[in-house]
């Protein structure tokens, strides 16, 4: 059966889609039957041949004469596959061959509402407006080609990219029917497909982007390259909080290569014909920091202060309680920051590799005084973020050197750069309790740092410290209680999550016998509240206390599933992600700096420690719930309880070190 | 500054660099080649991976002093047209999230058949322990590399 849409579901389903901003106000300045504005290709009135024509029916695609469906991708891919997916769902309802989609990074602009990409919210949040989107402009070439046959449009089909005349014996290409279609209003009821008609949802599709990554010639914002430009790298005062208080740039600017050297308010860029000579530059500057008042501040004091701030251990006993401890996180993309910038005429243009395209506008037209409406921010594929990329000091740092030196720059940091200069996820404390004999999900009380050091998202947010304490703190329950940690859940969770819970006990083999030094640990979390994810974790410990993570089996409930080859990718991922804060790397402060500097001191997981992961995915007919950052919370916990299985010991804080579990 | 002449991916190029620079950012700066990729600066992640002679050299820490004369081999010089089996093979396991450091993981899996045509687990495990994913493609860069192994 297909769900009849009216038009003011149409406007009120777009609207609500949160990208539909200008589609609705666009809607509004119409005449309530006129049709949606659609771009026409200016053409030449002295051309003969057959004029270029391409026709945009609304903000989110464009289909040409040769058929080849456009799609604007209006949010950021850092490796989350949104690029992908936005194409995936209107290509469906516009029924073209997967073949004859190109996808092009959108503009920073209004009209797609907030372009912040995070909260995993892209696909849920643009669901109907994306499906609708492309099921309008089928409709309308559906239309003129009913027009072509003298033919009733509700009898005609379409499939892959052409309408089937109702008696199935013609076809028209959508390549010819564009001129047409422009000329049609705007539906006032349409049809979106039925699940069972899918030809490209629920497929698996690799990222659109992926043959230009792996032959080099992918854009992201390192390689972007501009006329004339030159390089930038910047010396920041390693104390949060500091600044320079004087610096001597003579043997700076004999390095070759050097051209200038910028004081910006805090920092100091040195700016050169190449980022080699940048950097041979900025080790040549001899910088007397302010570090200021933070100078002294360390994790430990951050840490004992936090502690101070929820209840003690064995304050009170009615409860059964424990204290579990997260350290800062940095994100540690592979790309580091950069960003291009190029300031001329009163103008600025942006190459940012940013999940916040919108907020790099807004910022950068604050420092630089040029209005926002003149300050372009043009969108790159992106080599990681997780979180980091919803900051916009790289892009503010690159408008204010390009305006600077007149000329564009890009401003390169290095990785040392990247890890002490981070936004981190926030150390954090959490009292984790619950009434004795209460079947209860524990109670968290929780502090961060509040500290100087810079925090921000880091992918999960806040469902990573909810998950660990409280997911370890279920296994305790369940050995105080005697209880089996996996009956003890599908006691304290029903619905979709006891689902998953199940689901992924079952194809672990749960409670299986093992080896003296292997055990399974049990979690499960619901991120952000909407997408359900369970892991059993089977874990080695070897004698010298180092932690193997020998297989992840997960269950996922996200709802309907657009691209399932890229849900499992996005659970390997969040399983990598979270296996790295969990065994590896922190990053720790002492003298109000970072301590890290390199992926010899920051390690992240590798090839060799990589464990089997096993995903299934629940089938299911509920909205698509979000992807990008559901795979990390369950690790951690999972492992712990894991860890606890093989060795009788509970790890109350990450990363669990081989020191914290010789014998 | 000095001359240097180069063979990339085939073709000869000279170019005027420090000696000290390394090939990476000769790579990526003087030639526009931007797809060997910086990332750690200090050969710890391997997203510079390039073949020097057949190797695979970390970019970022090799001089171009030192590879004059050799010959280079770069992502961009593998195959013309995404066609190298470890392309195909990548592309059939949708390994790439990111992106970023899979130029550098192809290459270092290039360097790997080329000397060991079928590898196990463990010697892939080996040849590919340090070249670094923040994505975590790993389970599918491991599978690319025998699918691959099974074409050549």
């Amino acid at each position: 059966m297909q769900k009849q849409l009216t038009r003011r579901d149409f406007i009120k389903l777009v609207g609500a889609a949160g990208g539909g901003l200008v589609l609705a106000v666009s809607l509004d300045a119409c005449a309530s039957d006129a049709p949606l504005p659609a771009t026409v290709t200016p053409l030449s009135p002295t051309s003969t041949a057959r004029p270029p024509f391409d026709w945009s029916p609304n903000i989110y695609l464009k289909v040409d004469q040769d058929g080849i469906l456009t799609v604007y991708a209006f949010r950021s891919d850092m490796g989350q596959g949104i690029r992908t997916a936005i194409a995936m769902l209107i290509a469906e309802e516009l029924d073209v061959d997967w073949n004859s989609v190109r996808i092009e990074q959108s503009a920073t602009d209004p009209k797609y509402g907030d372009q912040l990409t995070g909260g995993s919210v892209s696909i849920s949040s643009h669901y109907s407006g994306l499906r609708l989107a492309g099921a309008v402009a089928r409709q309308m070439l559906v239309e003129a080609a009913a027009d072509v046959w003298d033919a009733d449009p509700a009898q005609c089909t379409t499939e892959a990219g052409f309408v089937i005349h109702p008696d199935k014996g013609q076809k028209i290409p959508y390549g010819e029917l564009v001129e047409a279609a422009a000329q049609k209003e705007i539906p006032k009821q349409t049809k979106i497909k039925d699940a069972s008609a899918y030809r490209i949802v629920g497929t698996g599709k690799g990222h659109w982007d992926a043959p230009q990554m792996i032959s080099g010639k992918a854009i992201y914002g390192i390689d972007v390259r501009v006329p004339d430009m030159l390089f930038a790298v910047i010396a920041r005062c390693p104390v949060f909080g500091g600044t320079f208080a004087s610096y001597d740039d003579s043997a700076a600017k004999t390095v070759p290569g050097v051209r200038q050297i910028v004081a910006l308010d805090k920092s100091i860029a040195v700016v050169a014909e190449n980022t080699w000579a940048a950097i041979q530059g900025r080790n040549a500057l001899k910088i007397t920091w302010d570090e200021g008042r933070n100078a002294s501040l360390s994790s430990e004091e951050l840490r004992t202060a936090a502690k101070e701030r929820i209840p003690q251990l064995g304050s009170n006993d009615k409860v059964m309680d424990a204290v579990y401890e997260i350290p800062f996180e940095a994100h540690a993309t592979m790309e580091p920051m950069n960003c291009t910038a190029h300031v001329h005429d009163g103008i600025c243009e942006v190459w940012a590799p940013t999940q916040n395209p919108q907020a790099v506008q807004m910022q950068v037209a604050a420092a630089t005084r040029i209005p926002r409406e003149d300050v372009t921010v043009n969108v790159p594929l992106i080599g990681g973020a997780f979180g980091r990329r919803i900051q916009t000091d790289y892009a503010v740092e690159a408008a204010l050197v390009s305006q600077a030196i007149g000329a564009p720059v890009q401003v390169v940091w290095t990785r040392d750069d990247d890890l002490q200069h981070d936004f981190y996820h926030d150390m954090s404390v959490h009292y984790v309790s619950v009434v004795h004999d209460k079947v209860n999900i524990p109670r968290l009380q929780s502090s961060g740092s509040r500290s100087p050091v810079p925090t921000g998202a880091w992918r999960s947010v806040e469902n990573f410290p909810q998950a660990y304490p409280t997911q370890c703190f279920i296994d305790e329950m369940a050995f105080e209680r005697k209880r089996d940690p996996l009956d003890l859940r599908l006691e304290l969770y029903s619905g979709r999550a006891a689902e998953v819970i199940k689901l992924a006990a079952e194809k672990a083999e749960w409670g299986k016998s093992l080896p003296a030094g292997q055990g399974q640990g049990l979690a499960y979390h619901a991120t952000f509240g909407v997408t359900h994810v369970a892991y059993v974790a089977e874990v080695v410990v070897d004698e010298d206390g180092v932690v193997h993570v020998r297989r992840v089996v997960a269950a996922v409930d996200c709802g309907e599933v657009i691209n399932p080859d890229n849900v499992a990718a996005q659970i390997e991922g969040g399983i990598v992600f979270g296996l790295t804060a969990t065994l590896k790397a922190e990053a720790t402060l002492k003298d109000g700096r970072i301590q890290q500097s390199n992926f010899h001191d920051h390690p992240i997981l590798t090839m060799d420690e990589m464990p089997l992961v096993e995903v299934y995915i629940i089938k299911s007919d509920q909205r698509p719930s979000g992807m990008g950052e559901m795979g990390v919370p369950p690790i951690a916990p999972a492992v712990a309880n894991a860890v606890f299985a093989a060795t009788g010991k509970r790890i109350r804080h990450i990363p669990i070190r081989p020191e914290d579990l010789k014998a | 500054m000095s001359s240097y002449d180069l063979q990339i991916n085939g073709q000869a190029y000279t170019v005027e660099a420090e000696a000290q620079m390394p090939l990476l950012w000769v790579l990526r700066d003087l030639l526009g080649l931007t797809g060997t990729k910086f990332s750690c600066g200090v050969g710890l992640c391997g997203s510079c991976t390039v073949l020097i002679d057949g190797e695979p050299e970390r970019s970022c820490v090799t001089l171009v002093e030192s590879v004059a004369g050799k010959t280079i081999t770069t992502i961009e010089g593998l195959s013309s047209d995404v066609s190298h089996p470890l392309q195909e093979a990548w592309l059939a396991e949708n390994v790439s999230q990111c992106g970023y450091c899979q130029p550098g993981q192809i290459m270092n899996a290039a360097a790997l058949l080329q000397k060991n045509p079928d590898p196990s687990d463990t010697e892939i495990d080996a040849a590919m322990g340090d070249v670094l994913c923040r994505c975590g493609t790993y389970q599918r860069v491991r599978k690319a590399i025998h699918r691959a192994a099974e074409e050549v």
